[in-house]
C-alpha cells in the first residue's frame, strides 16, 4: 500500500486571528450558519446535510485548486468565527477573495482582517497579479469590506443559485 | 490526512485527482447519473467532486477513483460514502461513461469493501440503490448484498442492499467466485488498452 501525499493547507496568522485548515470539527459551526439568515448571500440556508457537503466541498477545492479558504480562529479564544480565502469553483469567471463571517462575530472587522491575509497570500505565495470578490448587491457589510480593502466595483455577473453579484476588482499588488 | 492506493489485478484504487474530474463531470452531467441524484450542473458536479475528496478529510475513508493499471486513465470511482443525512455507511461505485461492461466495479468494489472492512473495522456496509439501476442491483447481487427491508432509506425511492459482514465473507465461495470473476475479466479484457 502506497500512500497519496496529502496537500499541505498553511497556517496563516493575523493580529487577533488564525487562519487554518478546514476538519471535521468545523461541522457543527457549518451547520449552524448555513442554518442562519447570514448564509442568504452565499447560497443558503442550507440543511445540515447540505452544510456538511460544503464543508467537504471547502475541503476538495485545495486538492483540486491548490488553494482554498481557511477557517478563522480568533487567537486568544479559539473561537471559529468564518470562513474566508480564494474560491474559484467550475465556472467562476476568475478566482476571487471570498469571506463568510459566522453569526456573533461582525462588527469587529474580522473579516477585513482575514481577507486580507488571504490576498497576501494570493499576491505573494502564489504569485496572482489580481483577484476579485463577488457580492450580493444587497450585503452591504460585505460592499463595507470591499470598500476597507481598496476594492472597486466594475460589474455584475451573475451565477446559478446565488443570482446576480457584484464585482469588486482588488488592487494590483504593490498598489494596496 | 493520506489517501491510500489499493491495487487489485487489473486496477488501481487511488486519491481523486484534478486530472480525474473530466469523467467524474461526463457522469453526473449526463443521464447515467440519474440514479445518483443527477444528472447535475457542471458547477453542481465540480462542487460535488471537491467534496468526494472533502469526504475523506472528514471520516478518513471515502471514493476512490478507479484507473486503468497499466493505461493510468480513470474509469470511475468506488469506496465508502457517507455523507450527513446518510442513515449508516455506505459501499458506492460509479463507472464513467464507456468504460462499462469489463467487470471493473466489481473487481474494485470488492477491493474497497475488504479495505474498509480491514483497515476501518466496518463490521456492516449497505448499498443504497434505485430498483429501477439494474446493472447496479446486479452488481450488488454479485457482491453478495441482498435486500434489507428493516433497514433505513436515504429518500424512500430506494432500495436498501446490506452487504455480508467481514466473517461471512472471510474464505467464502463468494469471495472465491468474485476473485473467479475478476481473473475471467483479466483474461478477456487483459490489463491496458485504452478506456473510452
Amino acid at each position: 500500500m502506497t500512500l497519496h501525499r496529502a496537500l499541505p493547507i498553511p497556517t496563516l496568522r493575523t493580529a487577533r486571528l488564525t487562519l487554518r485548515v478546514p476538519g471535521p470539527r468545523d461541522v457543527t459551526a457549518m451547520a449552524r450558519f448555513y442554518a442562519s439568515a447570514r448564509s442568504s448571500f452565499v447560497g443558503g440556508p442550507k440543511d445540515p446535510e447540505g452544510a456538511w457537503r460544503q464543508l467537504a466541498t471547502e475541503i476538495g477545492h485545495w486538492t483540486l485548486r491548490g488553494y482554498g479558504r481557511w477557517m478563522v480562529d480568533l487567537a486568544d479564544t479559539a473561537q471559529t468565527c468564518g470562513i474566508v480565502g480564494l474560491w474559484n469553483p467550475e465556472g467562476w469567471p476568475e478566482p476571487e477573495i471570498g469571506w463568510d463571517l459566522f453569526d456573533g462575530f461582525e462588527g469587529h472587522g474580522y473579516a477585513t482582517e482575514a481577507a486580507l491575509a488571504t490576498r497576501d497570500y494570493a499576491y505573494g505565495t502564489l504569485g496572482w497579479s489580481t483577484v476579485i470578490s463577488l457580492v450580493n448587491p444587497q450585503n452591504t457589510a460585505s460592499a463595507r469590506v470591499c470598500a476597507r480593502m481598496g476594492a472597486v466595483r466594475e460589474g455584475q455577473v451573475s451565477r446559478p443559485h446565488l443570482g446576480t453579484l457584484d464585482v469588486y476588482r482588488h488592487p494590483a499588488p504593490g498598489g494596496a | 490526512m493520506s489517501i491510500p492506493t489499493l491495487e487489485t489485478a487489473r486496477l488501481i484504487l487511488r486519491a481523486p485527482a484534478p486530472r480525474d474530474y473530466p469523467g467524474f463531470e461526463a457522469t453526473f452531467t449526463s443521464y447515467r447519473a440519474r440514479f445518483m441524484g443527477g444528472p447535475l450542473s457542471e458547477y453542481e458536479s465540480w462542487m460535488l467532486y471537491a467534496a468526494e475528496i472533502g469526504h475523506w478529510k472528514i471520516h478518513g475513508f471515502g471514493m476512490w477513483v478507479i484507473a486503468d493499471r497499466t493505461s493510468g486513465e480513470s474509469c470511475g470511482m468506488a469506496g465508502g460514502w457517507f455523507p450527513k443525512g446518510w442513515p449508516e455507511r455506505e459501499i458506492a461505485w460509479m463507472i464513467w461513461p464507456g468504460a462499462e461492461g469489463r467487470g471493473i466495479a466489481l473487481e474494485a468494489t470488492h477491493a474497497a469493501r475488504a479495505w474498509l472492512y480491514d483497515r476501518m473495522g466496518w463490521d456492516t456496509a449497505v448499498t443504497y440503490l434505485d430498483p429501477k439501476n439494474i446493472r447496479s442491483v446486479q452488481l450488488a447481487e454479485r457482491l453478495g448484498a441482498r435486500p434489507d427491508p428493516d433497514a433505513p432509506t436515504v429518500d424512500s425511492h430506494d432500495i436498501v442492499y446490506r452487504h455480508p459482514g467481514p466473517a461471512a465473507l472471510r474464505g467464502s465461495q463468494l469471495a472465491d467466485g468474485i476473485a473467479m470473476e475478476n481473473s475471467t475479466a483479466k483474461a478477456l479484457f487483459g490489463t491496458g488498452g485504452r478506456i473510452d
